[in-house]
């Protein structure tokens, strides 16, 4: 599967943000989210995003990851200005550019592990012989080959976890985008599962993590902090680790 | 995303939800069943009244009576005009379309052999009779040509008038009274039957009673008529869509003929048949209105639930989006759903239907049936059904913004 990892053979930044503002409900209550981030990712980079919860991360991760855009500012992802997109287009985007996990799993608890990696190939069109063989290429990856007719109730929250990372990964996306995807997991669970997001990155897949914990954000190569919309800091990983976490306690002490 | 992989993440629910389901079809069931029924019980009178029709003379048939004024004081023009004659007959054969004409004269005669000696109907016809009416010999012939030609002394009974006049005898050759003209008898024919009234009635017994003659015979032998008046004529169109067109060249040209006296009436079996619907439509109505009522309740129902189970579904639709499912996809995967659940209504409830006219037709003693129109009524009523109350959560489901529905506990 080392064609599946995408990097732009231009050298051109897989992710380019400019001047990203985010305003929801505007009028009087109006909430300013983020309020201008200019930011970079290479491909082939590992990013951990941080910040303390109200900080703005999930409105950028949503940003990045196409589910929402932008109020202000450019985005490109992969070469594609996100900003204009109908929605019928950003679905394509997501489909194509971007594979999601989640912190809760969110696999459709009907449909066996095989159905819940094909979702996506699903939507793209692609026909049932490929989508078959490429789903089980994409279990096998993250060890899972065995548990191909399993419903996510038969499975274990690890388990659980890495069929939604192959389900991320089999459109073979431009970016992985994680959200807290150890948050739901033991801290022996979780080590192992980010033991697979540097496997990942190691074999070439661009990797953003969103996450609090400093010690998930310290396995990768760049943290980025948002504090009240805005990145404070885009020092190396164990400052920003540093910093992000004395963010949290800051908010939590507030 | 493909209609088909819908339809297995469908299947997929509506199997995990079965008490869901269940309720979800009820009304659907009850509905399409409805639906079904009535549509075969319209089918099955219909099929009735054509397979009766076809034995006297099928759907393009003309019937010419004598119909006299209605007026207590007849004009001078009136009274000169007598009715329906044989030449009618003749010059009625002339119009474009008309493939047979068959005038009836009938005249109420004495009928003696050996012991037998009663008055009777006694038909006088042309050979066209037998196959407007399906009527053919079971033993020696029918009416010819050449029989109305030479006012030839033959007679053709009906099954039961051969039984009465001459027991187990076999009346072929035999020699019958007829006032006081011995007929040689040259055919009995095949018995009609068409079984009414749960197979009490046989609406064609009529038939079996008849004694024929040539028509000829009728006026050189007994009435001396020299206007030779029938007493109907019955018509035969070339298909029925000329019907109405023959109907009314007939009725024009009888006026003319006639003087311009309306003496007669021409009575059009397309047009019969359509009266005799409408005449069954208030029964059909109820029935109908019965079982859209039904599936306006089952749709309402279809929707409230899904509306229900929508708040757990939402975090679903979120997920599906965020991997890349357009807001069609959505819509497509609940519209499949609604028609799934209405579709697997509208099969029972099609079975169910059959069930219904079955056993109707069977209590009013009609043959049971099931037609393609039947199975039409039964997908159609149930595919839109689904489709229209699915529209509404579908929508909803597709609008909801991915962010807050991937949000939603």
């Amino acid at each position: 599967m080392s064609a599946a990892v995408a990097t732009r053979p231009d050298g051109a930044p897989i992710i380019r943000l400019e001047g990203v503002h985010k305003v929801y409900d505007s009028g009087e209550n109006a909430v300013h989210a983020l309020r201008g981030i200019d930011f970079s990712v290479a491909a082939g980079e590992y990013i951990a995003i941080m910040g303390p919860s109200g900080s703005g991360k999930s409105t950028l991760m949503h940003i990045i990851g196409c589910l929402d855009t932008p109020s202000l500012g450019e985005y490109y992802l992969d070469g594609t200005a996100v900003m204009r997109l109908s929605r019928r287009a950003l679905a394509r985007v997501r489909n194509q550019k971007v594979g999601f996990v989640f912190q809760s799993f969110n696999l459709l608890p009907r449909a066996t592990s095989q159905r819940n990696v094909e979702l996506p190939m699903l939507y793209a069109g692609v026909g049932k012989a490929e989508r078959k063989e490429r789903a089980t290429a994409a279990l096998k990856r993250v060890g899972l080959a065995d548990r191909g007719r399993h419903l996510p109730t038969q499975l274990s929250g690890g388990q659980r976890q890495r069929v939604a990372i192959a389900r991320a990964l089999v459109n073979s996306p431009a970016i992985l985008l994680a959200d807290e995807p150890t948050g739901n997991l033991d801290t022996r669970t979780g080590a192992e599962l980010l033991g697979v997001f540097d496997e990942l990155n190691t074999q070439g897949h661009t990797v953003i993590l969103v996450t609090h914990d400093s010690n998930v954000a310290a396995r990768a190569s760049r943290v980025i902090t948002i504090v009240d919309g805005l990145i404070e800091d885009s020092a190396n990983a164990a400052d920003g680790a540093t910093n992000a976490a004395s963010a949290i306690n800051e908010g939590t002490a507030a | 995303m493909k209609i088909g992989e819908s339809v297995i993440d469908g299947l997929t629910d509506v199997r995990s939800n079965k008490l869901r389901t269940l309720l979800q079809t009820l009304g659907v069931i009850l509905g399409v069943a409805s639906l079904v029924a009535v549509q075969g019980l319209i089918d099955s009178g219909r099929r009735q009244t054509m397979a009766f029709w076809s034995e006297i003379g099928g759907l393009t048939k003309l019937l010419v009576v004598n119909m006299p004024p209605k007026e207590t004081v007849l004009s001078a023009k009136q009274l000169a005009s007598s009715g329906l004659t044989w030449d009618d007959a003749l010059a009625i054969r002339q119009i474009p379309h008309v493939k047979m004409v068959d005038p009836i004269a009938t005249i109420r005669l004495p009928v003696r052999f050996e012991g037998y000696n009663r008055e009777r109907d006694i038909a006088g016809a042309t050979p066209d009779y037998m196959l407007i009416y399906k009527f053919y010999p079971e033993r020696g012939r029918g009416l010819t040509n050449d029989d109305v030609e030479k006012q030839s002394r033959v007679v053709v009974l009906g099954d039961t008038s051969a039984r009465l006049y001459f027991g187990n005898q076999n009346p072929i050759g035999r020699t019958l009274y007829i006032g006081d003209v011995g007929y040689t008898v040259v055919g009995v024919m095949r018995r009609k039957e068409f079984l009414v009234d749960n197979g009490e009635y046989n609406a064609l017994e009529w038939m079996n009673q008849l004694t024929i003659v040539p028509i000829s015979t009728v006026y050189s032998r007994f009435t001396g008529d020299p206007d030779k008046h029938v007493g109907y004529i019955n018509v035969i169109v070339d298909k029925s869509d000329n019907n109405e067109k023959t109907s009314q060249e007939v009725h024009a040209l009888l006026k003319r003929r006639h003087g311009g006296v309306i003496d007669f009436d021409v009575y059009n079996r397309s047009a019969r048949l359509a009266q005799a619907q409408q005449q069954g439509r208030m029964f059909d109505m109820l029935f109908l209105v019965t079982g859209i009522v039904s599936l306006l309740v089952g749709g309402i129902v279809i929707m409230n639930i899904m509306l229900a189970s929508f708040q757990e579904r939402i975090r679903e639709v979120g997920v599906r989006k965020a991997i890349g499912a357009s807001g069609i996809d959505i819509a497509i995967q609940f519209l499949v759903e609604s028609v799934l659940v209405t579709g697997l209504g509208g099969g029972v409830g099609l079975a169910l239907g059959v069930v219904f006219a079955q056993a109707i037709t069977a209590l009013v003693g009609q043959p049971a049936i099931i037609t393609p129109s039947m199975m039409i009524v039964g997908v159609v009523s149930s595919v839109v059904t689904g489709l229209f109350f699915g529209m509404y959560p579908a929508v909803k489901a597709a609008r909801l913004n991915p962010v807050e529905a991937l949000r939603y506990e």
